[in-house]
């Protein structure tokens, strides 16, 4: 599914030049990618709108990366696809990356989509705003969707600037109907509107400073465009929600500090959203401790807390204690653990992820996410229904 | 003038004579000369081949590519670019090091499956590489500034005349409190035995299928480690080792990662 003329443009583009240029030269290319069944249980009975207890998916990945110019250009495809047996906003392809770069000496051009993460936290992620989040995939934003653009970097010794135009903007998609989780109403897709008046085609603007200076890794960026959040308002005659979504200006910080086994993190943003400026920010510490009991296992401990100056955002006052652990084994075995808690309210949840290599091209992972006590009041609320245990194996190729 | 030259010989036997150096000075000296005879390499690629072997005899691979670079500052260390291959689930990661040679090293690591370059704390180079018997503090081993050096003799090994070498980190978090080493005329490393940080013998590593590069510098392209402990073993083989061929220095930076990767 190549949803819109500019992609299928590039893509059209790119295949005529690889025809072109796999004449002249031998095409230096790697390709890899997995496909990956699962399985899920939900534990608490059938869900808040009928929701079946149980749910297979089957989730894929392919990358493509071909060398050209002698190492200076570089053609990459990154697709993932998903197909659920009960959501029908997660049977999609997606390309997260699918781009043509060139790099000269202090200077690096890119075209195409691609995913680029911004920040340094592990669960508050404040200063990511490029690409859009796929919410049927994961109600914390994590998995993202391909954006168009074409950028610019610049390195120097004192640091990078990066700037990003982005031509097309992605609508977030929401679980459907039968998704679980899903948001009390479905997100109606024909009732979407916008602050701008270009719409999609709004061109929207990023640039970024970064460096490296000894222990600290900072970035300094700036965004103006859609934002990546609709506001979602019930409508009393679809019972759907109908979407709006403002323009976005925002300027945004980020620094780690590096010290021995303590890592100490910052990400904080000053933003104007339509017409309200709002402030966020989030930040924590995390210390490994390493040979854990003389054994070759560490233990990274992980401490996070997130701050919104709007009382409506479901972030304004949470904090996160998570372990990481990982057994350094052959079988590169590792458990991450996370309570999420409200720090005023009773609200909680827990997740985990436990996964291990089977074989050289097998590996497997056990999700497990367990809704506590849930206010109310709390977002959440409506997912509180949801506690699930997930299955998955991984077939490298 | 014949008593002057008598004088004139007898300062040089005294200046030059071993018997004036303590042995942790000739220690010192053959560590660092062995050290700068593999130096001036400039830049190197090279493909990398672990076998894993547990005391069952099953084989496990890895497979990464290396990129490394000199660092002609005398007191910092070189810097490195690992691509991980094999298992397939790590394919397309990428790890960078400014190594330091008596500080942690700055690292970041690219996980292609978050299209994310991550700061990772560095305190650990003791650690198992990939599963294996070797650690990252084990690649900068032969690095004389990293350690107390002390001459104990000579030794015959594999029919050759060898220095027998201790040596004592001078590094912190380093897993080692001794290792004990040969190295042969040509200043070659051919085994070190470590001993834990409880002084217990942990693991030797045999240097062995040792080649003259670019007609200069010698490098063992295989490591064999054996651990005493766990009796697990780890073979590490270099393949299409090329040195000096004018890599980028740009490349071995934080900016270069996502476009060293995918």
């Amino acid at each position: 599914m190549i949803e819109n003329l500019f992609q299928r443009k590039i893509l059209i583009f790119f295949l005529v030049y690889l025809f072109l240029t796999s004449h002249i030269n031998a095409l230096d290319f790697k390709a890899y990618g997995f496909i990956q069944p699962e399985s899920s249980i939900y534990i608490n009975g059938d869900g808040k709108h009928n929701q079946d207890n149980y749910n297979t998916s089957f989730f894929g990945k392919g990358t493509f990366i071909s060398y050209l110019q002698e190492g200076d250009a570089k053609f990459t495809i990154s697709a993932i696809g998903r197909f659920d047996q009960n959501d029908d906003e997660l049977r999609y392809l997606d390309f997260q990356k699918f781009k043509y770069e060139y790099y000269f000496d202090d200077i690096a051009l890119k075209v195409g989509n691609e995913i680029v993460f911004w920040g340094v936290n592990e669960t508050f992620n404040v200063v990511d705003i490029i690409n859009q989040s796929n919410l049927a995939e994961d109600i914390a934003g994590t998995k993202k969707l391909g954006q168009p653009m074409a950028s610019i970097s610049y390195s120097q010794d004192y640091g990078i600037f990066d700037i990003y135009l982005m031509p097309y903007f992605r609508e977030r998609p929401f679980a459907g109907k039968e998704g679980r989780p899903r948001l009390l109403f479905e997100v109606d897709k024909n009732s979407i509107t916008y602050e701008s008046s270009a719409k999609k085609r709004k061109m929207d603007f990023a640039l970024r400073y970064s460096a490296v200076i000894e222990d600290l890794d900072i970035g300094l960026s700036h965004f103006y465009g859609n934002n990546r959040t609709p506001v979602l308002s019930p409508n009393p005659s679809t019972l759907k929600f109908d979407s709006h979504y403002p323009i976005l200006s925002q300027t945004g910080v980020d620094i780690q500090a590096t010290k021995g086994p303590w890592l100490y993190k910052l990400e904080s943003v000053s933003a104007k959203d339509g017409s309200e400026r709002h402030l966020s920010a989030a930040g924590g510490i995390e210390y490994t401790y390493y040979s854990i009991r003389n054994t070759q296992s560490d233990l990274g401990v992980i401490v996070e807390y997130a701050f919104d100056d709007r009382n409506d955002n479901p972030f304004n006052n949470e904090g996160v204690i998570g372990l990481r652990w990982s057994l350094n084994d052959i079988k590169s075995s590792s458990l991450i653990a996370g309570y999420v808690f409200d720090i005023r309210g009773n609200s909680n949840r827990f997740q985990a992820e436990f996964e291990q290599r089977v074989n050289d091209d097998l590996k497997l992972f056990f999700d497990v996410s367990l809704n506590g006590s849930i206010d109310k009041a709390d977002f959440t609320h409506q997912f509180k229904e949801d506690s699930s245990l997930t299955l998955k194996i991984a077939k490298y190729f | 003038m014949k008593i002057y030259s008598f004088l004139f010989i007898l300062i040089l036997i005294f200046n030059f004579s071993s018997f004036a150096e303590t042995d942790e000075e000739i220690g010192l000296k053959i560590a660092k000369e062995a050290y700068e005879s593999t130096r001036g390499y400039i830049d190197s690629t090279s493909e990398q081949l672990m076998i894993l072997i547990d005391p069952k005899g099953n084989e496990v691979i890895r497979e990464i590519s290396g990129k490394n670079l000199e660092n002609m500052d005398p007191d910092d260390g070189d810097k490195s670019l690992i691509f991980f291959n094999k298992p397939k689930d790590v394919q397309g990661t990428v790890m960078l090091s400014h190594t330091h040679v008596n500080d942690d090293d700055d690292q970041w690591l690219y996980l292609p499956a978050l299209g994310r370059v991550k700061r990772i704390s560095s305190s650990n180079k003791s650690g198992a590489f990939m599963g294996s018997e070797i650690s990252f503090e084990d690649f900068s081993g032969l690095d004389y500034r990293k350690y107390d050096w002390k001459y104990l003799g000579e030794e015959n090994y594999e029919g050759e005349v060898c220095y027998k070498l201790e040596s004592y980190p001078k590094y912190e978090n380093s897993g080692y409190t001794k290792r004990i080493g040969l190295t042969d005329e040509l200043l070659r490393a051919r085994k070190i035995e470590y001993y834990d940080r409880k002084g217990d013998l942990l693991k030797t590593i045999y240097f062995e299928d040792h080649k003259l590069y670019n007609d200069a510098i010698w490098f063992a392209d295989t490591f064999r480690v054996v651990n005493h402990q766990n009796d697990n073993s780890t073979i590490y083989k270099w393949e299409n080792r090329q040195l000096n061929i004018g890599l980028n220095k740009k490349d071995f930076e934080k900016s270069s990662l996502m476009r060293l990767a995918d």
